[in-house]
């Protein structure tokens, strides 16, 4: 089986600050990872591949440092990675991301079987990529998949959506994105990463290789803008406690009894 | 067969029909009254777009609440819920009726079908909307989605192209009384040619593992990263038995393994309304907080006096929730 899989190395999402003063993001101190259902994407291609043999590429749109994000993936498994990077692509939405990604599979020498994403990514979250780039390429799609229980001509998948846990049967080549069900963990031995980051080769491709105009990628190519950024409103004035824990407790246990949770001391001792 | 000749006035405001889990799932009816206030200031009619094979029930119910027209698809082939289906039936009538806006509820379908539906039409789609407005100076739809894992809102719009897409949030927009005089129209456009779906749920079941209602939970005790391992919830679990609560998770527990998607809070997980909520080691990112919002009283534990979770707490204590947990364990098994 020929398995693509899109991963977005995205900023570790809990250790971003905000200079909330010129509103922008404050990048430095702050590591870059594989988005991780991107990465159980990346385990469950890998686990795949094992079970029926085959290929695995993982390719990510992102500038030039987006080459750690595609290392560890090689580390973790992956037979070859493609960098799909360019100054024209910055600032695309999810219409002209998917069009880069797409376009990037239409560049392979063989169409894969198969094509898998992380439901959604941590900095965005829209989740609007993978059913795009099914799209794109007219493939079926399946979404929130959470297990893959065979392969063959169709592949039988379960997906967990709307309050519903469906079993699905959907024809290949298509497009699943995967749900966080996968609970794999998986420490990648030091040998692999060694080879990832020596012998196995990293393939760039720009706008050109794709032969896309410029009017289609990047901030030109999107249909939606960014028109202004602000802060949620603070909506309370709490009152902050600090102090032992038998102060803290004390506090929590005051406001249950405000609450009438918990019967008032009894003092009368 | 009833047909409409497309020129037929179809509203310019569409909202997407979704009544899958109905009774649960409010935010179709959220959306026909948010949909409906945005119709009116741009001074022109809510449509519905509603498929299925018998959808009847359904239009009386959104034209109650709120619709002025129903652009209905009846047809078996319309019974399940198909995103291939219901992208190629859809975006030929948006392209006969030109509407400006089309917003649909996150729901899983609704994240799935619209972004298939934007690209087809290779329109612009904001995702997860807390809020919706439109722009005085340019008639513009301003669509507020959270960003950065919810540390700032972005307004979002798509100036040029049509329409202006959004999913958003459930349980953000009121709902209006329902109103059974409300009279409203049900245009029936040509389905066309319904392809076969590629792909086909064989087996569905209510996915429910034992009694989880975070939902109608009177106390939600939820846990963050900052609990640091599985072991440490077992300190939420006692705590949400003794105040017969519930315990509620953020994505970082669910991602690290140490609880199951079905606690998940927030935007992509469930939306409670306790009398009380209590935060541990949760740092407060409004992906989270979009579901807790409902919370009367909240209690945020966490080391970091600067989180902001404090912004929305009544009572903020400033420590480590894993040392704090056992002291407050202790004291209560003495009171109750």
């Amino acid at each position: 089986m020929n398995i693509v899989v899109f991963i977005k190395q995205v900023p570790d999402v809990p250790a971003i600050k905000i200079d909330h003063q010129r509103m922008t993001i404050i990048r430095e101190g702050v590591d870059s990872i594989i988005n991780p259902l991107d990465y159980v994407a990346l385990l469950c291609a890998k686990e795949l591949k094992q079970r029926e043999g085959g290929h695995m590429t993982v390719v990510t749109m992102g500038p030039p440092q987006s080459e750690e994000a595609l290392r560890e993936s090689l580390a973790a498994g992956a037979d070859r990675a493609i960098l799909l990077t360019d100054s024209y692509f910055a600032g695309a939405d999810t219409l002209a991301t998917s069009h880069v990604l797409a376009s990037a599979v239409r560049r392979m020498e063989q169409f894969p079987d198969l094509i898998l994403c992380g439901m959604q990514t941590v900095d965005s979250d829209t989740g609007h990529v993978g059913p795009q780039i099914a799209e794109e390429l007219d493939l079926p799609q399946v979404c929130g998949v959470t297990e893959i229980l065979s392969e063959g001509e169709h592949l039988l998948v379960k997906r967990l959506g709307d309050g519903f846990l469906d079993t699905v049967k959907v024809s290949i080549p298509a497009l699943l994105t995967i749900n966080s069900g996968f609970q794999e963990t998986e420490h990648l031995s030091l040998g692999e990463v060694d080879k990832a980051f020596s012998e196995k080769q990293i393939v760039c491709w720009s706008r050109q290789d794709l032969g896309l105009s410029r009017d289609d990628v990047g901030f030109k190519g999107s249909a939606t803008q960014v028109w202004r950024l602000q802060k949620p409103p603070a909506s309370k004035k709490a009152e902050i406690i600090t102090g032992s824990p038998q102060i803290l407790t004390d506090a929590f246990v005051k406001k249950l009894e405000e609450l009438s949770l918990v019967d008032e001391e009894d003092t009368g001792e | 067969m009833r047909r409409t000749p497309v020129n037929n006035n179809a509203g310019k405001v569409w909202v997407f029909g979704d009544y899958r889990n109905y009774f649960q799932n409010r935010v179709t009816l959220q959306l026909i009254a948010k949909g409906k206030e945005l119709a009116e200031t741009i001074g022109t009619e809510l449509s519905v777009v509603l498929l299925g094979e018998s959808p009847n029930q359904y239009a009386m119910e959104y034209v109650a609440h709120g619709a002025d027209i129903i652009i209905m698809g009846e047809s078996r082939d319309l019974k399940e819920y198909h995103v291939e289906t219901f992208t190629e039936v859809v975006s030929a009538w948006v392209r006969s009726y030109k509407p400006d806006i089309f917003i649909a509820g996150a729901t899983s379908f609704g994240r799935e079908f619209f972004p298939r539906l934007a690209k087809r039409l290779k329109t612009g789609l904001s995702a997860d909307c807390v809020c919706l407005d439109i722009d005085p100076d340019t008639g513009l739809l301003i669509q507020t989605t959270p960003a950065w894992g919810g540390e700032l809102l972005a307004e979002v719009v798509t100036p040029f192209s049509r329409p202006q897409m959004a999913t958003v949030h459930p349980g953000i927009f009121k709902e209006r009384c329902h109103d059974k005089s409300r009279i409203g129209r049900i245009i029936y456009p040509d389905i066309g040619h319904i392809p076969q779906p590629r792909e086909r749920v064989l087996r569905s079941k209510r996915y429910q593992t034992r009694d989880i209602d975070l939902e109608n939970a009177r106390v939600v005790v939820a846990g963050g990263r900052g609990i640091c391992s599985k072991e440490n919830l077992d300190h939420l679990f006692e705590l949400a038995g003794l105040l017969e609560g519930e315990v509620g998770v953020t994505r970082p527990v669910v991602l690290a393994g140490w609880a199951d998607e079905e606690r998940l809070l927030g935007q992509t997980g469930k939306s409670v309304k306790p009398k009380l909520f209590i935060s541990c080691g949760t740092s407060g990112a409004l992906q989270f907080t979009t579901g807790i919002r409902g919370s009367e009283t909240l209690i945020a534990i966490n080391r970091d006096p600067n989180a902001p979770i404090f912004k929305i707490a009544d009572l903020g204590l400033v420590g480590d929730a894993t040392v704090l947990l056992p002291f407050i364990l202790e004291k209560l098994k003495k009171r109750l």
